[in-house]
């Protein structure tokens, strides 16, 4: 099944929910196990967590925008902000670096989207925001999967 | 969401239900910091039980009270997260903290007993 759509929506931490909401929606025609569901979940958390406390340091205003498309085996996605951007990203993607250490992040949320995801990129730009685009594979729906 | 209690014996157990994410994870840390302040806690335990999804917003709020128990020398027991959690965990340093059974296996190896509610 080939399918296609964009989201967008204020900065407020209530959002995180919604994205986590509608992209589990979108990718149920792909028959993920409940690990690729989890994987994917946490990655699309990271990402738009990110646009609306570090992009946009919860404005209630600017906004989130998540454009995704879907083929057989895969899911490409970006989740894009207009807001604060990335000095440094190579700094920014290192395990445990966080430039909210008060707010108790943990500087994880990249290395999570690495590993859970088969391709991440970062595109950023100091006033500019910030674009992340990544892509995941699930498992080809067989005829025993399908009867599981 | 986020249940709280402590035994007479000074352990915390924190049960999670629902999605911890950020948003959750203020709301639990006010709630939680108090009771760790204003009694003399040997140990958190969180039970991620019945916790549907997490991410690393989970770490951030452990690692935190981790901090605030260190002067006490408190111990942290992550109990039974999911798959998906459990590598998150191993990838911030915290798998040695991850233990697969009951609450009140913890309880009878730290010793105390459960307030009635
Ligand atoms: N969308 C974004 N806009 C601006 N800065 C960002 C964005 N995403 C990430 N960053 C920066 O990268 C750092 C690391 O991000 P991450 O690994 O998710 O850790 P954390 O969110 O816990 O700080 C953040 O502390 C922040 O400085
Ligand atoms: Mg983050």
């Amino acid at each position: 099944m080939k399918n296609e759509m964009t989201l967008s929506f204020v900065a407020i931490e209530e959002n995180e929910a919604l994205a986590r909401m509608a992209m589990t929606c979108f990718i149920t025609p792909l028959d993920p196990t409940i690990e690729e569901i989890s994987e994917f979940k946490t990655i699309v958390s990271e990402a738009v967590t990110n646009a609306i406390i570090h992009g946009y340091n919860c404005d209630g205003k600017s906004l989130v925008t998540l454009h995704a498309t879907m083929d057989d085996e895969k899911v490409m996605m970006t989740v894009r902000d207009e807001g604060a951007g990335i000095q440094n990203i190579e700094q920014a993607m290192e395990p445990m670096y966080t430039t909210l250490p008060h707010m108790e992040r943990s500087g994880m949320g990249f290395t999570i989207m690495e590993s859970f995801s088969d391709h991440l990129s970062v595109q950023s730009t100091i006033g500019s925001g910030t674009v992340v685009k990544f892509e995941k594979r699930f498992s080809p729906v067989t005829e025993t999967s399908r009867m599981g | 969401m986020a249940n709280i209690e402590m035994t007479d014996s000074g352990l915390l157990i924190v049960t999670l239900y629902g999605e911890l994410d950020n948003h959750e994870a203020n709301g639990i840390r006010t709630q939680l910091s108090s009771a760790i302040f204003s009694g003399q806690v040997r140990a958190v335990i969180w039970d991620l039980k019945n916790l549907g999804f997490m991410d690393s917003s989970g770490i951030g709020l452990i690692l935190g009270r981790m901090r605030d128990l260190a002067p006490f020398g408190g111990e942290t027991f992550i109990l039974n997260p999911s798959v998906t959690m459990e590598k998150i965990f191993s990838f911030s340093g915290l798998e040695k903290n991850v233990r697969h059974c009951t609450v009140e296996d913890v309880m009878r190896e730290m010793g105390g007993v459960l307030y009635e509610k």
